[in-house]
């Protein structure tokens, strides 16, 4: 009953700093589609240029120049940029002549399925992984667990990947090399990525179990003769929640910030591929979708992380 | 360098420099023994002295020979000397890389702290931007709109990875702005450049050493990784990343291609982050991540 009351008068405040986080981050996404805009406006050398070649002719050029609106002002440019971005227009692609939109959904879903399969074996490795580290702290269970976290920290994704397929694909026979139509095709794009996930997510479970094992709360829990399990399952697990979650939210972001060299070696036909091929065409609105859109997932995720923050931990609530 | 670092560990320690200690005790010997098999790659490529560009199309793809210890190529070129070129390279970019880093986020850093208002909002406004980023997004896409080769490489990778180190630096030097050392330098009429460099820089740098250890790593997988998608070093260069790259394509023929140079990259990266770890247990620095 007093709980409930309780929760009725934090509420509208609850809500009211979700929507000034959310607000806050405004600024932020105007900054990153600035920067997105003029990394590739101040290309050296003129793009037409490589995209047609010198010696093409200049009538040719002019018209490229035009349909890009490339004759127009910078700051024109980037006035008819933003405004189209509000209105939902990305721009066209050079190459195919289709709306960087549609390009860019198409290929998301790929994408979004291999992030939610790294992640998911991230979490069932790293979890239990920080915690035995930290249960069994300075001793062979910690040694053995943190160095699969320096390996998984170390060991590069572009090498990983080829590693796998030499011994899963070639050697072994058991899955397939590459693309997405066969099946088990992503096991392998999965633990390449979900591999650097893990070691750092269980570096950083360990830390925060030994931290709110050492707690006041712990300390003076255990003086009152809670039962170990009952301070390791309950009390600490729940003041571990916090950090853990809100690494996750922002590995949610890096993750796509990966995929582009995971799904060039795996030939895996997301987001991350859709990147590399526009470079190498010179596709540079294809480009710039491309980037704005990681870009803007990256912010969600760490705005994301902030608000389960907010919601997980009464002491930030109370400090904002 | 030795009596510098001297100087700023007995700092971090409170001994005044009586105790001869240096941080090199601190580094563990799991550090050196990463370090092992590359080195012993520079060692062996020295001493051969064989061109790792030198073409040889009747000896392609060939197993060890007595001439080429680890191999040919697909242009039948020696595999260790072009490893050891790699392994060069990519120590000599992360070095230049985290270096251009230092100084323009220890600079930045420090002018936000010192200076606060709205120099500190518009800096640390920019910062957040870039850390907006996927750290190795936006180094693919400058690399991609700059263009290849290793300037640009490097100012791709820079432009980066400064923001760690304003970050750090700012944090710092607000948690000693108000020390009585400092407002006593300050009261005492010494110049801020002065006080920079005597009073903060050393109080400072030990967060930053270990910052700059996971930088090393950081950039050298950076490096690595552009190279593989083939907007960093260029052919005919070698690099351990355009190595994996090459080595890739050709793995159901010739399977070692791929395992040299990821091996070795991944021995330098293992070392740069053991070396970070060290160092934060030496100086008991409370991880910031």
């Amino acid at each position: 009953m007093a709980k409930a009351a309780r929760k009725d008068k934090f509420a509208p405040m609850l809500a009211r700093l979700v929507l000034f986080r959310i607000l806050e981050s405004l600024p932020t996404i105007l900054g990153v589609v600035t920067l997105v805009f003029f990394l590739l406006h101040l290309v050296p050398g003129d793009p037409v240029d490589a995209l047609l070649g010198e010696t093409a002719l200049a009538a040719d050029k002019e018209a490229l120049r035009k349909a890009m609106r490339l004759d127009e002002p910078l700051y024109a440019q980037y006035i008819n940029y933003i405004s189209g971005l509000t209105h939902g227009d990305w721009g066209k692609s050079i190459i195919s002549h289709s709306d960087v939109w549609t390009l860019i959904t198409e290929r998301l879903p790929a994408t979004a399925q291999l992030a939610a399969t790294s992640l998911l074996l991230a979490m069932i490795l790293a979890l239990p992984l920080g915690m035995i580290a930290a249960r069994f702290q300075g001793k062979a269970q910690d040694a053995a667990a943190m160095s699969f976290s320096l390996l998984g920290v170390s060991i590069p994704n572009f090498w990983l990947g080829p590693m796998l397929m030499l011994v899963f694909s070639v050697f072994l026979g058991w899955l397939p090399v590459s693309g997405m139509e066969a099946s088990g095709s992503i096991i392998l794009p999965t633990i390449t990525m979900g591999t650097a996930l893990a070691a750092v997510l269980s570096r950083m479970a360990r830390a925060s179990w030994l931290e709110s094992m050492q707690s006041d709360a712990i300390r003076t829990a255990r003086a009152m003769g809670v039962a170990e399990s009952t301070l390791w399952w309950k009390h600490s697990a729940r003041m571990t929640a916090i950090p853990v979650v809100t690494m996750f939210a922002l590995q949610m972001g890096a993750v796509l910030g990966g995929a582009v060299i995971t799904e060039t070696v795996f030939d895996w036909p997301g987001l991350g591929l859709l990147t590399i091929e526009a470079i190498q065409r010179r596709d540079y609105p294809l480009v710039q979708g491309c980037v704005l859109i990681i870009a803007l997932f990256y912010v969600l995720a760490n705005l994301l992380a902030d608000l389960l923050n907010l919601w997980l931990d009464p002491r930030q609530r109370k400090q904002s | 360098m030795d009596t510098c670092l001297q100087l700023v560990d007995s700092r971090l320690r409170g001994n005044d420099g009586k105790e001869t200690v240096t941080i090199f005790k601190a580094i563990p010997k799991s550090v050196y023994i990463c370090l092992l098999l590359p080195a012993l790659v520079l060692l062996v490529s020295a001493m051969q002295s064989m061109d790792g560009h030198a073409v040889d199309l009747h000896q392609v793809l060939s197993g060890s020979t007595a001439t080429h210890w680890l191999g040919t190529d697909a242009l039948g070129r020696d595999i260790l000397s072009r490893l050891a070129e790699g392994i060069g390279l990519s120590f000599s970019v992360a070095v230049s890389v985290i270096t251009v880093c230092a100084v323009i986020g220890i600079s930045v850093g420090m002018v936000a702290a010192w200076l606060g208002g709205w120099v500190d909002s518009v800096l640390m406004r920019f910062v957040d931007i870039v850390l907006s980023f996927p750290g190795i997004l936006l180094a693919i896409a400058l690399a991609a709109v700059l263009g290849p080769g290793v300037e640009n490489l490097i100012f791709a990778l820079a432009a980066v990875g400064w923001v760690g180190f304003a970050r750090l630096t700012r944090a710092q030097v607000l948690s000693l702005r108000h020390a009585p050392y400092i407002e006593a330098a300050i009261a005492s009429g010494q110049d801020t450049v002065h006080i920079a460099f005597k009073h903060l820089l050393p109080n400072i740098a030990a967060p930053l050493l270990i910052e700059a250890s996971f930088g090393l790593a950081a950039v050298m997988i950076g490096e690595a990784g552009l190279s593989f998608l083939g907007i960093g070093i260029q052919p005919p260069d070698a690099s351990l990343g355009t190595m994996i790259r090459e080595g890739s394509q050709l793995m159901l023929v010739a399977p070692m291609q791929v395992f040299y140079p990821g091996l070795m990259l991944f021995l330098l990266v293992m070392s740069a982050n053991i070396a970070g770890d060290a160092l934060r247990d030496y100086w008991d620095v409370r991880s910031k991540r």
